[in-house]
């Protein structure tokens, strides 16, 4: 019971803090004024809803905290990809060569927020689109489709993503 | 070349519209309207720059947070309806 | 022309390019998933390239911090808004085929 309140109160510590530097950087404003009336705001939203925003299964703290360095190098990376990605939708535009069916995929990772960064890099990366994220399994809409087989699909369109996000979250 | 931009810009949204209008389905409606949500933020910004007035990249940053939602509501708007809304 | 300038005119040249083949993909693709792919990808990357451009020819520091938080609140809403679409695509197919079969039972 001690380490579930404990665990509890840093929750709702860590939802005041990310509400507090929004509202910091939306209203670049450092008065007085400015700052006791988000203390107070973010203190009574996060208060409302620190159980939403990090669920209490997420025990671990490298679960919502990202290593700086690999958010870094994934986003850099991301970049790349979606200029690639977008390049050769221009040329399946051009050629009209496509191949869609929809695959179906589970992920390793275990972060909620991991999983949801992987759904939306998926629909950076060539021609595949993720429809549905339900726990660990992902369904993505796949332009390019060659294999039918859920490993190999699987391998096919995340396998990179999924290691560079594990150096980010767990 | 702002100018350029601004006016190629108006030029997709333009054809987004026209896309938006000829849809077949309504799965090709909210496709337009995905696109168009982006061509206007774009334009948004570029007129925000162009004016050099910040107050018109506050409006785009609060559309570009809270554009989504409204496509959210739609489609729970439309997949309640029995026969997926041909008639719209 | 200084050098900002000439980097700015690349990225609204990569942005006119990527735009228009998601305009003619948006046009020319028969089904609604493949118009979805063109559409958003292509539309995604031309906005962000435009972002670059401005970026680049921002002339204060807001202005500048303004057009950053706005690329990345845009890198999230963008696949999500896409993602909320090819969902519904999905389930609206999914029920046309479920109720076919449902008919072809009856």
């Amino acid at each position: 019971m001690e380490i579930r309140s404990k665990w509890k109160l840093l929750r709702f510590f860590f939802t005041n803090l990310f509400l507090f530097a929004v509202w910091v950087l939306f209203t670049a404003d450092l008065s007085a004024f400015s700052l006791l009336a988000g203390i107070l705001g973010s203190l009574l939203i996060s208060a409302l809803t620190y159980d939403i925003f990090l669920s209490e299964h997420q025990a671990n703290l490298r679960f919502f905290l990202p290593s700086f360095w690999g958010l870094f190098k994934f986003l850099l990376f991301m970049f790349l990809e979606l200029y690639k990605s977008s390049f050769q939708v221009l040329v399946a535009v051009i050629t009209g060569k496509t191949n869609p069916r929809i695959v179906h995929f589970r992920t390793r990772l275990r972060s909620d927020l991991a999983r949801a960064t992987l759904s939306n890099a998926i629909t950076f990366t060539p021609g595949t689109l993720t429809l549905d994220l339900n726990d660990d399994h992902l369904t993505v809409h796949w332009l390019f489709c060659n294999t039918t087989h859920t490993k190999a699909a699987g391998i096919a369109i995340k396998e990179k993503m999924e290691k560079q996000l594990g150096h980010v979250w767990l | 070349m702002l100018v350029v931009m601004q006016w190629f810009l108006l030029f997709a949204a333009f054809a987004c519209i026209i896309r938006l209008l000829l849809g077949a389905t309504v799965s090709d409606r909210l496709v337009a309207l995905n696109v168009l949500a982006g061509v206007s933020l774009a334009l948004l910004v570029l007129w925000g720059v162009k004016q050099e007035r910040v107050l018109y990249l506050d409006v785009a940053l609060v559309y570009d947070i809270f554009g989504f939602i409204g496509l959210l509501a739609i489609t729970r708007f439309l997949k309640d309806r029995p026969s997926e809304g041909e008639d719209l | 022309m200084s050098i900002r300038e000439i980097f700015a005119l690349i990225c609204f040249l990569i942005a006119i390019i990527f735009g228009l083949g998601g305009i003619i993909g948006l046009f020319r693709f028969r089904d609604p998933y493949s118009r979805l792919h063109a559409g958003s990808l292509c539309g995604t990357t031309c906005a962000l390239s435009t972002f670059f451009g401005l970026l680049l020819l921002s002339s204060s520091i807001g202005m500048a911090t303004r057009i950053v938080v706005i690329i990345v609140f845009f890198l999230i809403s963008a696949p999500t808004g896409s993602s909320i679409v090819g969902r519904f695509i999905w389930e609206s197919n999914d029920t046309e085929q479920t109720k076919k079969k449902k008919e072809q039972v009856l």
